[in-house]
């Protein structure tokens, strides 16, 4: 093994301890739980269903071993020029569930509050939106948690 | 977007107490005050919205949870699913706390517990050196695709991810399952969650008594401090119970 990573240790341990408060985290923590009442007397809340989009999927496709292969080809083995780990972490994690979730939560916003832009907690959800159709640089998106 | 009436407010339903429970007082979704509906020995927790407005900004989806993880520390708790709004408290009563006569039995079991989420994932490169350490074909594969463009190297590239996605689900299995053998005796109930990534290992929901937290966490911060090289774990809670009261 040539390639390590500091361990992130908080407070001490290993074991990561975190309040969950970003908006991924909250939507993995109450996403499609709890139990259901009728849909026959519920109100409706606008939308409200939109948020049952599962915004984990398990991929499995072409796109995807692409993107297996190309993460390998890019290990630092010490054979070869190695690309800097950074790249590597970011690219995988880019590509992976946390892509997903974005675009499912970005739906759901624009769906969700058409004409509410200037929503005092919608500044970090647009950020993230912008990041996404601005480029797929791969820097960006770690800015959160 | 149906709703069109101009004012139109219903019942926010958090989840269901005892009815001798203890509410905080904190805001809840929208900003509203959260009260209570009651019905013989359970109790639903409840605030003011208004649904001809959108209620899923980032505060509301949080709120919902401070509400429901603030009950779960004074006592049991089940969460009723985020959206669920009915129109009056009457309501309330007949399609929630009359019609759940399962509410009182599980509000029993869930007495003195609390749920823990753990997320284990791999150090990504760590476990793809591994796997390229551990089979040639995938080195091979590897050697002989890096540096070509990927159009000259379509098909050894899908196979070589391929590989590695099937390797590492081998480990996955074997990492997995050695973590829950040491975590599942702790817990009284547990529920594996879905997950997605090449780094993920495993994230499952553990339903833990209160006095047996503290041995969970000292377990698990072991485990993490033995494989850390090549695992990361994360725990979340204490949590109320959201993947232990049944979603059908």
């Amino acid at each position: 093994m040539t390639v390590q990573t500091t361990s992130r240790r908080q407070g001490g341990g290993y074991l990561e301890r975190p309040a969950p408060s970003g908006l991924a985290d909250v939507i993995e923590i109450i996403l499609d739980k709890g139990i259901v009442i009728d849909a026959y007397v519920r109100v409706s809340l606008v939308g409200i269903e939109l948020l049952t989009i599962d915004a984990r999927i398990v991929i499995a496709s072409v796109d995807t071993y692409l993107r297996f292969a190309e993460a390998t080809n890019r290990l630092d083995l010490g054979t070869a020029e190695g690309q800097d780990l950074d790249d590597v972490l970011s690219s995988l994690r880019e590509g992976g569930a946390k892509k997903k979730t974005k675009g499912a939560l970005s739906g759901v916003k624009e769906a969700l509050t058409p004409g509410s832009d200037k929503d005092d907690d919608s500044d970090e959800d647009e950020n993230e939106e912008k990041q996404r159709s601005r480029s797929s640089s791969r820097r960006t998106s770690r800015s959160r948690s | 977007m149906t709703a069109t009436e101009v004012e139109q407010t219903a019942l926010f339903v958090y989840g269901v107490v005892r009815a001798d429970a203890e509410v905080p007082e904190i805001p809840g979704v929208a900003g509203a005050v959260i009260h209570t509906v009651a019905h013989d020995e359970v109790m639903a927790v409840v605030g003011d919205v208004d649904v001809s407005r959108p209620v899923v900004r980032k505060a509301d989806l949080q709120a919902y949870q401070q509400v429901l993880d603030r009950l779960a520390v004074s006592g049991p708790v089940v969460p009723v699913r985020f959206g669920t709004a009915l129109p009056d408290a009457t309501s309330v009563i007949d399609v929630l706390l009359a019609d759940r006569p399962d509410l009182v039995e599980l509000l029993d079991a869930l007495e003195g517990r609390s749920q823990m989420t753990l997320r284990a994932r791999y150090v990504e490169d760590v476990v793809l050196a591994e796997v390229v350490a551990d089979d040639p074909v995938i080195r091979d594969l590897n050697e002989r695709t890096r540096g070509l463009p990927e159009e000259a190297s379509w098909a050894d590239r899908i196979r070589l991810g391929e590989l590695v996605a099937r390797a590492v689900d081998r480990r996955r299995q074997d990492d997995a399952a050695d973590l829950l053998d040491t975590v599942l005796p702790l817990a009284v109930e547990h529920r594996t969650l879905r997950g997605a990534g090449l780094d993920h290992v495993v994230e499952v929901a553990l339903l833990v008594d209160h006095d047996r937290r503290e041995e969970l966490e000292q377990t698990l911060e072991a485990y993490a401090e033995a494989v850390h090289e090549r695992i990361r774990l994360r725990l979340v809670g204490p949590l109320a119970p959201y993947d232990f009261v049944g979603t059908t």
